[in-house]
């Protein structure tokens, strides 16, 4: 084991990448417990994970920190379905027909670089406070990423995949559906991962501005009183949603390109 | 009987002409191969018979009809990115038949089990292209025209990422297919000998633009059939020694 992990460009077993990732976590929380017990910096700024762990806890079994939990979850996977739902299509499109890429393209790229929370204000003033804003905002910063990635897969699919389906009788749309999309597949999905990720960003913002429910909300509140412990868990929530959601979509991704 | 025509065909590319004015007429279940210069617009020839190209003037027909598309009656196989490599051996070779609904589910499967058995991958049916030899994907590339129902195999340079081992045997095999399946074949090579083993007929061509400079008909001199033993005949070398000359020549120019 010591000697795969220490060859270049060695591989190792999926137990031993575990293994590796679990110890290093643990090193890291032990470090943290022992700067934080001999407090070197004043606790209310950086409590131990002991304490983040009780707080975790508490909020669990009283503040219903599940049900926040299973908001955001909520809000982030409908407007990221949504946002998928119409990036698929319109990418793929765009890069196969100039009349669809041409025009897009540069208003997309516009509104790409626009930074989402300085769009906070417009979305009130467009949705009020209630769900729709905070769908909107996430939405409007993955579509516009998605969509650029998924064109950009689709131009990636080797153009001779593209010729052998036609001499082989299909038309363009069914080139589309059997050839294109089958071949961009494992990009794509690959692709959806991430910006599913860049999703959860968006939401801290949309919740704090405007929410009274989600992790969001949580964390912002506990700010108010200056609940450090309170504030970190609930950090820990989003990065343990986010850590197990990805590795379910690894997981996914592996078996439906077990070809790859 | 004249199947596959060139009718006066020449192709440019903005400025650059890279077919000029060929003509050219083969033959029904023939294996014809196109040799000729690096760069010299053999591709370009192969992709305007798919129709994946269209001649910047003149005609190119199948049967009497102009070509103005890609479809099932001419197949492509490539050097590379032969085969879809989100399918089965099996998917691969019953692709191009979910686009015909004139078969039904027991012909398609009597199909694949045919072409299986045609390139001698049945014990791989299930396998996917990457775990599978470069021969095999290749081997694959036809099955998969033919099952979709090719009349015509358009192979450009098909075989050249293999090593000579197994180039040697799928060319002893596309003989034997094309004997078998009788499908009118063009053949692109950069090889002199695979050109001579393979052809029927070989046309060389010029550098660029292309032209034909030289017609031959191999089955005039080497016979029908090729076995491993005629590669190591006197004709054989004679021949290839013959082509090699004339393409040397014309790759000269170029310089
Ligand atoms: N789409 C294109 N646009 C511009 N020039 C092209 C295009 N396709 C081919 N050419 C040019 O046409 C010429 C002939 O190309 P082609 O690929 O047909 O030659 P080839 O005989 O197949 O060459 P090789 O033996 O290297 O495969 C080359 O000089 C090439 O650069
Ligand atoms: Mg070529």
């Amino acid at each position: 084991m010591m000697r795969e992990v220490l060859t270049f460009r060695g591989k190792a077993t999926a137990g031993t990448e575990f293994a590796l990732g679990v110890a290093a976590a643990v090193v890291v929380l032990l470090l943290w417990e022992v700067v934080a017990r001999l407090e070197f910096v004043a606790p209310q700024f950086l409590p131990p994970p002991s304490k983040v762990i009780a707080a975790l806890w508490t909020m669990a079994t009283t503040q219903h920190l599940l049900w926040h939990s299973l908001i955001s979850s909520l809000r982030v996977w409908v407007a990221f379905l949504i946002a998928a739902a119409m990036a698929i299509p319109i990418g793929i499109l765009m890069s196969s027909y100039r009349i669809v890429g041409a025009p897009l393209e540069p208003m997309i790229d516009f509104i790409r670089y626009l930074p989402v929370p300085a769009l906070v204000p417009l979305s009130i003033i467009w949705f009020g406070v209630g769900e729709e804003t905070k769908i909107f905002l996430l939405w409007l910063g993955t579509f516009f990423q998605l969509v650029l990635l998924v064109a950009d897969d689709m131009r990636r699919v080797p153009h001779e995949y593209v010729e052998i389906a036609f001499t082989l009788g299909a038309r363009p749309r069914q080139v589309m559906t059997d050839v294109a999309l089958r071949s961009m597949g494992p990009n794509l999905v690959d692709n959806l991962r991430i910006t599913l990720g860049w999703c959860w960003t968006y939401l801290v913002i949309a919740e704090i501005v405007a929410a009274d429910s989600g992790l969001g909300f949580v964390i912002w509140s506990a700010r108010r009183y200056v609940k450090t412990p309170e504030v970190m868990a609930g950090v820990v929530v989003i990065g343990l949603i986010g850590l197990i959601t990805d590795q379910l979509l690894r997981a996914l991704h592996r078996r439906m390109f077990r070809y790859l | 009987m004249d199947y596959l025509t060139f009718e006066k065909v020449t192709k440019r590319f903005g400025d650059v002409s890279v077919v000029s004015e060929s003509s050219l007429a083969i033959a029904r279940n023939s294996l014809v191969v196109f040799l000729g210069p690096s760069g010299c617009g053999k591709t370009t020839l192969m992709r305007m018979a798919g129709g994946l190209d269209t001649p910047t003037t003149g005609t190119i027909r199948l049967g009497g009809e102009a070509i103005a598309g890609p479809d099932r009656r001419r197949g492509m196989v490539f050097q590379s990115y032969s085969s879809f490599p989100w399918l089965t051996v099996e998917g691969n070779i019953a692709f191009g038949m979910r686009y015909r609904d004139d078969l039904h589910a027991h012909q398609r499967a009597e199909r694949v089990a045919h072409y299986l058995k045609l390139i001698g991958l049945e014990d791989f049916s299930k396998s996917f292209p990457n775990r599978i030899s470069g021969g095999m994907r290749q081997r694959v590339a036809i099955a998969r025209s033919l099952a979709a129902g090719s009349d015509v195999l358009l192979m450009d340079e098909p075989f050249g990422a293999l090593d000579a081992l197994t180039r040697e045997r799928l060319q002893v095999e596309l003989r034997q297919i094309q004997a078998e399946e009788k499908k009118t074949i063009i053949f692109v090579t950069h090889d002199v000998e695979e050109a001579v083993f393979l052809a029927d007929r070989i046309i060389l061509f010029s550098a660029r633009p292309a032209r034909v400079i030289k017609d031959i008909i191999v089955t005039k001199i080497l016979g029908a059939t090729r076995t491993l033993a005629a590669r190591e005949s006197q004709e054989f070398f004679k021949l290839r020694n013959e082509v090699l000359h004339l393409i040397r020549k014309e790759a000269e120019t170029v310089r």
